[in-house]
Protein backbone atom coordinates (compact mmCIF):
# COMPACT_ATOMS: atom_id res chain seq x y z
CA UNK A 1 0.00 0.00 0.00
CA UNK A 2 2.77 2.04 -0.33
CA UNK A 3 2.25 5.37 -3.16
CA UNK A 4 5.24 5.80 -5.33
CA UNK A 5 6.90 8.88 -5.93
CA UNK A 6 5.19 10.76 -9.06
CA UNK A 7 1.34 10.04 -8.87
CA UNK A 8 0.63 12.70 -6.27
CA UNK A 9 -0.47 16.25 -6.77
CA UNK A 10 1.82 18.88 -5.10
CA UNK A 11 -1.05 19.95 -3.06
CA UNK A 12 -1.99 16.19 -1.76
CA UNK A 13 1.10 15.66 -1.21
CA UNK A 14 1.07 18.65 1.04
CA UNK A 15 -1.46 17.64 2.86
CA UNK A 16 -0.09 14.42 3.93
CA UNK A 17 2.94 15.89 5.57
CA UNK A 18 1.03 17.99 7.64
CA UNK A 19 -1.49 15.35 8.80
CA UNK A 20 1.34 13.14 9.27
CA UNK A 21 3.12 16.25 11.12
CA UNK A 22 -0.13 16.24 13.52
CA UNK A 23 -0.46 12.72 14.04
CA UNK A 24 3.15 12.00 15.14
CA UNK A 25 3.22 15.44 17.17
CA UNK A 26 0.15 14.36 19.00
CA UNK A 27 1.18 10.85 19.05
CA UNK A 28 5.06 12.03 20.76
CA UNK A 29 3.79 13.93 23.43
CA UNK A 30 1.01 11.03 24.39
CA UNK A 31 4.05 8.96 24.32
CA UNK A 32 4.80 6.93 27.75
CA UNK A 33 8.36 6.47 28.10
CA UNK A 34 7.85 3.36 29.56
CA UNK A 35 6.04 2.36 26.23
CA UNK A 36 9.17 3.20 23.85
CA UNK A 37 10.11 -0.34 23.96
CA UNK A 38 6.58 -1.42 22.81
CA UNK A 39 6.52 1.50 20.17
CA UNK A 40 10.26 0.03 18.80
CA UNK A 41 8.81 -3.61 18.76
CA UNK A 42 5.66 -2.85 16.77
CA UNK A 43 7.47 0.27 14.45
CA UNK A 44 10.48 -3.09 13.81
CA UNK A 45 6.99 -5.46 13.02
CA UNK A 46 5.56 -3.18 11.05
CA UNK A 47 8.86 -2.63 8.95
CA UNK A 48 9.52 -6.32 8.64
CA UNK A 49 6.05 -7.46 7.94
CA UNK A 50 6.26 -5.97 4.00
CA UNK A 51 8.88 -8.58 3.42
CA UNK A 52 6.91 -11.63 4.25
CA UNK A 53 4.61 -12.21 1.38
CA UNK A 54 1.56 -13.94 2.00
CA UNK A 55 -0.03 -15.75 -1.14
CA UNK A 56 -3.92 -15.07 -1.40
CA UNK A 57 -5.38 -16.11 -4.59
CA UNK A 58 -3.62 -15.81 -8.16
CA UNK A 59 -1.68 -12.61 -5.95
CA UNK A 60 0.38 -12.12 -2.88
CA UNK A 61 0.58 -9.14 -0.90
CA UNK A 62 2.54 -8.60 3.01
CA UNK A 63 0.77 -8.21 6.05
CA UNK A 64 0.47 -4.65 7.37
CA UNK A 65 -0.46 -5.42 11.06
CA UNK A 66 -2.22 -1.70 11.21
CA UNK A 67 -4.63 -3.03 13.38
CA UNK A 68 -2.81 -4.75 16.63
CA UNK A 69 -0.70 -1.75 15.99
CA UNK A 70 -3.34 1.13 16.35
CA UNK A 71 -4.90 -1.25 18.95
CA UNK A 72 -1.55 -1.33 21.43
CA UNK A 73 -0.46 2.20 20.93
CA UNK A 74 -2.97 4.26 20.36
CA UNK A 75 -1.72 7.67 18.85
CA UNK A 76 2.06 6.46 19.48
CA UNK A 77 1.22 4.46 16.38
CA UNK A 78 2.23 7.53 14.59
CA UNK A 79 5.86 8.03 14.95
CA UNK A 80 6.08 4.14 14.94
CA UNK A 81 4.39 4.43 10.98
CA UNK A 82 6.16 7.39 10.21
CA UNK A 83 9.96 5.78 11.18
CA UNK A 84 8.97 2.43 9.80
CA UNK A 85 8.33 4.04 6.42
CA UNK A 86 11.49 5.98 6.50
CA UNK A 87 13.77 3.43 6.96
CA UNK A 88 11.41 1.13 4.34
CA UNK A 89 12.22 4.16 1.94
CA UNK A 90 15.37 4.66 2.65
CA UNK A 91 16.94 1.30 3.07
CA UNK A 92 14.71 -1.00 1.23
CA UNK A 93 13.45 2.11 -2.30
CA UNK A 94 9.77 1.43 -1.21
CA UNK A 95 7.29 4.70 -1.61
CA UNK A 96 9.50 7.93 -1.44
CA UNK A 97 10.38 10.87 0.54
CA UNK A 98 7.81 13.33 -0.93
CA UNK A 99 5.12 11.03 -0.64
CA UNK A 100 6.44 9.41 2.70
CA UNK A 101 3.61 12.08 4.45
CA UNK A 102 0.88 10.57 2.66
CA UNK A 103 1.86 6.90 3.06
CA UNK A 104 1.74 7.70 7.05
CA UNK A 105 -1.24 9.19 7.27
CA UNK A 106 -2.57 6.24 5.10
CA UNK A 107 -1.18 3.39 7.01
CA UNK A 108 -1.37 5.54 10.85
CA UNK A 109 -4.97 6.69 10.65
CA UNK A 110 -6.64 3.55 10.78
CA UNK A 111 -4.90 2.16 13.45
CA UNK A 112 -5.78 5.28 15.26
CA UNK A 113 -9.24 5.25 13.83
CA UNK A 114 -10.11 1.48 14.91
CA UNK A 115 -7.70 2.11 18.20
CA UNK A 116 -10.58 4.79 19.20
CA UNK A 117 -13.31 3.33 18.19
CA UNK A 118 -12.53 -0.27 19.40
CA UNK A 119 -9.57 -0.36 21.89
CA UNK A 120 -12.42 -0.75 25.10
CA UNK A 121 -14.08 -3.45 23.76
CA UNK A 122 -11.69 -5.50 22.60
CA UNK A 123 -9.70 -4.98 25.89
CA UNK A 124 -12.90 -6.90 27.46
CA UNK A 125 -12.09 -9.33 25.41
CA UNK A 126 -15.08 -9.25 22.77
CA UNK A 127 -13.91 -11.07 19.41
CA UNK A 128 -15.91 -9.99 16.85
CA UNK A 129 -14.45 -6.31 17.55
CA UNK A 130 -11.15 -7.66 17.08
CA UNK A 131 -11.95 -8.78 13.86
CA UNK A 132 -13.97 -5.69 12.84
CA UNK A 133 -11.01 -3.98 14.01
CA UNK A 134 -8.46 -5.81 11.92
CA UNK A 135 -10.69 -5.97 8.83
CA UNK A 136 -11.74 -1.93 9.63
CA UNK A 137 -7.81 -0.66 9.23
CA UNK A 138 -7.70 -2.41 5.91
CA UNK A 139 -9.93 -1.26 4.11
CA UNK A 140 -9.53 2.06 5.35
CA UNK A 141 -6.26 2.28 4.50
CA UNK A 142 -7.15 1.29 0.89
CA UNK A 143 -9.85 3.93 0.92
CA UNK A 144 -6.82 6.12 2.10
CA UNK A 145 -4.65 5.16 -0.82
CA UNK A 146 -7.54 5.44 -3.26
CA UNK A 147 -8.72 8.82 -1.77
CA UNK A 148 -5.18 10.23 -2.19
CA UNK A 149 -4.99 9.34 -5.89
CA UNK A 150 -8.22 10.43 -7.24
CA UNK A 151 -7.72 13.53 -5.57
CA UNK A 152 -4.52 13.98 -7.46
CA UNK A 153 -5.45 12.43 -10.82
CA UNK A 154 -9.74 12.17 -11.34
CA UNK A 155 -8.98 9.75 -13.76
CA UNK A 156 -7.43 7.56 -10.97
CA UNK A 157 -11.31 7.01 -9.21
CA UNK A 158 -12.07 4.42 -11.17
CA UNK A 159 -8.34 2.79 -10.03
CA UNK A 160 -9.56 4.14 -6.63
CA UNK A 161 -12.49 1.45 -6.49
CA UNK A 162 -10.06 -1.12 -7.80
CA UNK A 163 -7.67 -0.73 -5.07
CA UNK A 164 -10.45 -1.05 -2.34
CA UNK A 165 -12.03 -4.23 -3.81
CA UNK A 166 -8.89 -5.73 -4.14
CA UNK A 167 -7.81 -5.16 -0.30
CA UNK A 168 -10.63 -7.14 0.67
CA UNK A 169 -9.06 -10.65 0.87
CA UNK A 170 -6.37 -9.11 2.87
CA UNK A 171 -8.55 -7.44 5.15
CA UNK A 172 -10.28 -10.50 5.98
CA UNK A 173 -6.52 -11.66 6.54
CA UNK A 174 -6.01 -9.28 8.74
CA UNK A 175 -9.43 -9.41 10.45
CA UNK A 176 -8.59 -13.09 11.23
CA UNK A 177 -4.80 -12.01 12.42
CA UNK A 178 -5.95 -9.04 14.70
CA UNK A 179 -8.46 -11.65 16.25
CA UNK A 180 -6.04 -14.58 17.09
CA UNK A 181 -3.35 -11.70 18.31
CA UNK A 182 -5.97 -10.17 20.41
CA UNK A 183 -7.20 -13.26 21.88
CA UNK A 184 -3.09 -14.02 22.83
CA UNK A 185 -2.33 -10.91 23.95
CA UNK A 186 -5.14 -11.08 26.57
CA UNK A 187 -4.34 -14.26 27.97
CA UNK A 188 -0.10 -13.78 27.61
CA UNK A 189 0.14 -9.55 28.56
CA UNK A 190 -3.24 -7.98 29.53
CA UNK A 191 -1.67 -4.88 30.36
CA UNK A 192 -0.49 -4.57 27.06
CA UNK A 193 -3.78 -3.68 25.54
CA UNK A 194 -4.61 -0.77 27.33
CA UNK B 1 12.73 49.40 -87.15
CA UNK B 2 11.65 50.57 -84.05
CA UNK B 3 9.12 47.95 -83.67
CA UNK B 4 11.19 45.33 -85.18
CA UNK B 5 13.82 46.16 -82.03
CA UNK B 6 10.85 46.25 -80.38
CA UNK B 7 9.69 42.90 -81.35
CA UNK B 8 13.54 41.54 -80.86
CA UNK B 9 13.48 42.41 -77.72
CA UNK B 10 10.30 41.66 -76.20
CA UNK B 11 10.56 37.64 -77.60
CA UNK B 12 13.52 37.14 -75.74
CA UNK B 13 12.07 38.76 -72.69
CA UNK B 14 9.12 36.36 -73.60
CA UNK B 15 11.17 33.04 -73.52
CA UNK B 16 12.32 33.93 -70.24
CA UNK B 17 9.67 34.66 -68.67
CA UNK B 18 7.97 31.77 -70.06
CA UNK B 19 11.08 29.47 -68.73
CA UNK B 20 11.12 31.79 -65.82
CA UNK B 21 7.14 30.65 -64.86
CA UNK B 22 7.55 27.33 -65.84
CA UNK B 23 10.16 26.63 -63.28
CA UNK B 24 8.13 28.59 -60.78
CA UNK B 25 5.13 26.22 -61.54
CA UNK B 26 6.88 23.44 -61.22
CA UNK B 27 8.59 24.76 -57.85
CA UNK B 28 5.32 25.04 -56.43
CA UNK B 29 4.05 22.05 -57.81
CA UNK B 30 6.87 20.10 -56.29
CA UNK B 31 6.23 22.08 -52.35
CA UNK B 32 2.78 21.81 -52.37
CA UNK B 33 3.14 18.18 -53.11
CA UNK B 34 5.90 17.99 -50.89
CA UNK B 35 4.18 20.01 -47.98
CA UNK B 36 1.62 17.47 -47.18
CA UNK B 37 3.79 14.35 -48.32
CA UNK B 38 5.94 15.31 -45.24
CA UNK B 39 3.41 16.24 -42.69
CA UNK B 40 1.12 13.09 -43.26
CA UNK B 41 3.50 10.50 -44.53
CA UNK B 42 0.32 8.09 -44.12
CA UNK B 43 -1.93 10.15 -46.32
CA UNK B 44 0.28 9.38 -49.14
CA UNK B 45 0.79 6.39 -48.85
CA UNK B 46 -1.22 3.46 -50.73
CA UNK B 47 0.08 0.74 -49.22
CA UNK B 48 1.60 -0.78 -45.67
CA UNK B 49 4.87 -3.21 -45.58
CA UNK B 50 7.54 -4.58 -42.79
CA UNK B 51 10.68 -6.25 -42.85
CA UNK B 52 12.74 -7.14 -39.97
CA UNK B 53 14.21 -4.39 -38.25
CA UNK B 54 18.28 -4.98 -37.73
CA UNK B 55 18.14 -2.24 -34.72
CA UNK B 56 18.62 -3.90 -31.66
CA UNK B 57 16.17 -2.71 -28.73
CA UNK B 58 16.49 -2.66 -24.87
CA UNK B 59 14.07 -5.16 -23.18
CA UNK B 60 13.58 -4.60 -19.58
CA UNK B 61 11.81 -6.64 -17.10
CA UNK B 62 9.34 -4.64 -14.19
CA UNK B 63 8.65 -6.52 -11.08
CA UNK B 64 7.15 -5.77 -7.73
CA UNK B 65 9.39 -6.12 -4.33
CA UNK B 66 7.13 -9.28 -3.84
CA UNK B 67 8.98 -10.69 -6.93
CA UNK B 68 5.55 -10.68 -8.98
CA UNK B 69 6.14 -9.30 -12.24
CA UNK B 70 4.50 -6.29 -13.24
CA UNK B 71 2.22 -7.85 -16.03
CA UNK B 72 0.04 -5.58 -18.25
CA UNK B 73 0.91 -2.30 -16.61
CA UNK B 74 0.77 1.39 -18.63
CA UNK B 75 4.76 1.80 -19.61
CA UNK B 76 6.41 4.83 -21.01
CA UNK B 77 9.32 5.63 -23.03
CA UNK B 78 11.24 8.99 -22.80
CA UNK B 79 13.85 9.94 -24.99
CA UNK B 80 16.75 11.80 -24.21
CA UNK B 81 15.33 14.54 -27.34
CA UNK B 82 12.36 14.64 -25.77
CA UNK B 83 11.08 14.86 -21.98
CA UNK B 84 7.76 15.30 -22.36
CA UNK B 85 6.20 13.19 -25.39
CA UNK B 86 6.73 9.67 -24.96
CA UNK B 87 8.83 8.66 -28.03
CA UNK B 88 6.67 5.08 -27.38
CA UNK B 89 3.52 4.30 -24.91
CA UNK B 90 2.49 0.95 -24.09
CA UNK B 91 1.75 -1.96 -21.76
CA UNK B 92 4.20 -3.91 -20.51
CA UNK B 93 3.86 -8.10 -21.45
CA UNK B 94 2.63 -11.38 -19.23
CA UNK B 95 5.50 -11.37 -17.54
CA UNK B 96 6.58 -7.99 -16.92
CA UNK B 97 8.43 -7.59 -20.16
CA UNK B 98 8.78 -4.14 -22.37
CA UNK B 99 11.03 -3.61 -24.92
CA UNK B 100 11.90 -0.58 -27.70
CA UNK B 101 14.13 0.24 -29.37
CA UNK B 102 16.42 3.72 -29.27
CA UNK B 103 17.09 5.78 -32.11
CA UNK B 104 19.22 8.03 -29.91
CA UNK B 105 22.35 8.08 -27.64
CA UNK B 106 21.52 9.98 -24.10
CA UNK B 107 19.64 8.86 -21.32
CA UNK B 108 16.29 7.07 -22.07
CA UNK B 109 13.55 6.72 -19.15
CA UNK B 110 11.16 4.03 -19.44
CA UNK B 111 8.20 4.83 -16.57
CA UNK B 112 5.60 1.58 -15.66
CA UNK B 113 3.19 2.34 -13.50
CA UNK B 114 -0.05 0.42 -11.98
CA UNK B 115 -3.43 1.78 -10.86
CA UNK B 116 -2.59 1.11 -7.10
CA UNK B 117 -0.01 3.76 -7.23
CA UNK B 118 3.33 1.70 -7.43
CA UNK B 119 5.59 3.34 -9.96
CA UNK B 120 8.93 1.91 -11.21
CA UNK B 121 11.62 3.99 -13.85
CA UNK B 122 14.43 2.68 -15.16
CA UNK B 123 17.15 4.82 -16.82
CA UNK B 124 18.71 3.54 -19.49
CA UNK B 125 22.59 5.17 -21.18
CA UNK B 126 22.61 4.55 -24.58
CA UNK B 127 25.64 4.87 -25.96
CA UNK B 128 26.47 5.95 -29.52
CA UNK B 129 28.65 2.89 -30.80
CA UNK B 130 24.94 1.00 -29.56
CA UNK B 131 23.26 2.80 -31.91
CA UNK B 132 26.16 2.67 -34.76
CA UNK B 133 26.92 -0.45 -34.45
CA UNK B 134 24.10 -2.51 -33.16
CA UNK B 135 24.51 -4.67 -36.27
CA UNK B 136 28.09 -5.19 -36.15
CA UNK B 137 27.54 -6.09 -32.30
CA UNK B 138 25.51 -8.91 -32.95
CA UNK B 139 27.75 -10.34 -35.26
CA UNK B 140 30.38 -10.00 -32.80
CA UNK B 141 28.88 -10.97 -29.79
CA UNK B 142 27.33 -14.04 -32.18
CA UNK B 143 30.87 -14.72 -32.88
CA UNK B 144 32.13 -14.47 -28.97
CA UNK B 145 34.52 -11.31 -29.57
CA UNK B 146 32.41 -9.00 -27.90
CA UNK B 147 30.14 -8.01 -25.41
CA UNK B 148 26.88 -6.76 -26.18
CA UNK B 149 26.56 -5.07 -23.04
CA UNK B 150 27.30 -0.90 -24.90
CA UNK B 151 24.13 -0.05 -22.12
CA UNK B 152 24.78 0.86 -18.94
CA UNK B 153 21.57 0.33 -17.15
CA UNK B 154 20.98 2.12 -13.80
CA UNK B 155 17.63 1.04 -12.03
CA UNK B 156 16.62 2.28 -9.08
CA UNK B 157 16.94 -1.20 -8.14
CA UNK B 158 14.84 -2.89 -4.87
CA UNK B 159 17.57 -5.00 -2.88
CA UNK B 160 17.20 -8.61 -2.57
CA UNK B 161 18.51 -11.92 -1.02
CA UNK B 162 21.39 -11.26 1.83
CA UNK B 163 21.58 -7.45 0.89
CA UNK B 164 17.67 -7.74 1.99
CA UNK B 165 18.04 -9.20 5.08
CA UNK B 166 21.20 -6.98 6.08
CA UNK B 167 19.53 -4.15 5.35
CA UNK B 168 15.86 -5.33 7.46
CA UNK B 169 18.47 -6.30 10.37
CA UNK B 170 20.11 -2.76 10.26
CA UNK B 171 16.22 -1.38 9.61
CA UNK B 172 15.77 -2.96 13.19
CA UNK B 173 18.81 -2.11 14.64
CA UNK B 174 18.29 1.64 13.97
CA UNK B 175 14.69 1.40 15.10
CA UNK B 176 15.47 -0.06 18.47
CA UNK B 177 18.14 2.54 18.90
CA UNK B 178 15.72 6.01 17.66
CA UNK B 179 13.91 4.16 20.40
CA UNK B 180 16.98 4.24 23.05
CA UNK B 181 17.61 7.79 22.17
CA UNK B 182 14.39 9.39 23.13
CA UNK B 183 13.72 7.10 25.98
CA UNK B 184 17.24 8.03 27.52
CA UNK B 185 16.18 11.96 26.54
CA UNK B 186 12.65 11.68 28.15
CA UNK B 187 14.42 10.40 30.91
CA UNK B 188 16.66 12.98 31.23
CA UNK B 189 13.61 15.88 30.95
CA UNK B 190 11.76 13.73 33.35
CA UNK B 191 14.70 13.97 35.88
CA UNK B 192 15.73 17.70 35.33
CA UNK B 193 11.84 18.55 36.10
Amino acid sequence: MHISEGFLSPQVLAAGWVAAGVGTAIGLKKLDPDKIVRVAVFSSVFFLASLINVPIGPSSTHLSLLAPMGLVLGWSVFPAVLVALLLQTVLLQFGGLLVLGVNTVNMALPGLIVYLLFSSRVRRGNAASSFAAGFLAIMLGALGVGTALSLSDPEMAGAAKVVFAAHLPLALVEGAVTFFMAGFLKKAAPDILN
Amino acid sequence: MKNNERKKISSPLGVAGAVFGLIIGLAMELISAAGPFVESKAAWAHGTGYRQSDKKPISLEFSYSTGEAMSYREAKVFSPRDEKFAFQSGRTDEDGRFAFTPNAAGQWRVVVKDEEGHLAEAKIQVAREFLDDSEKAAEKVAAGSATANTTIIEKTAIPGGMDLVLRSVLGVSLLFNIAAFTSLARRRKGGGS
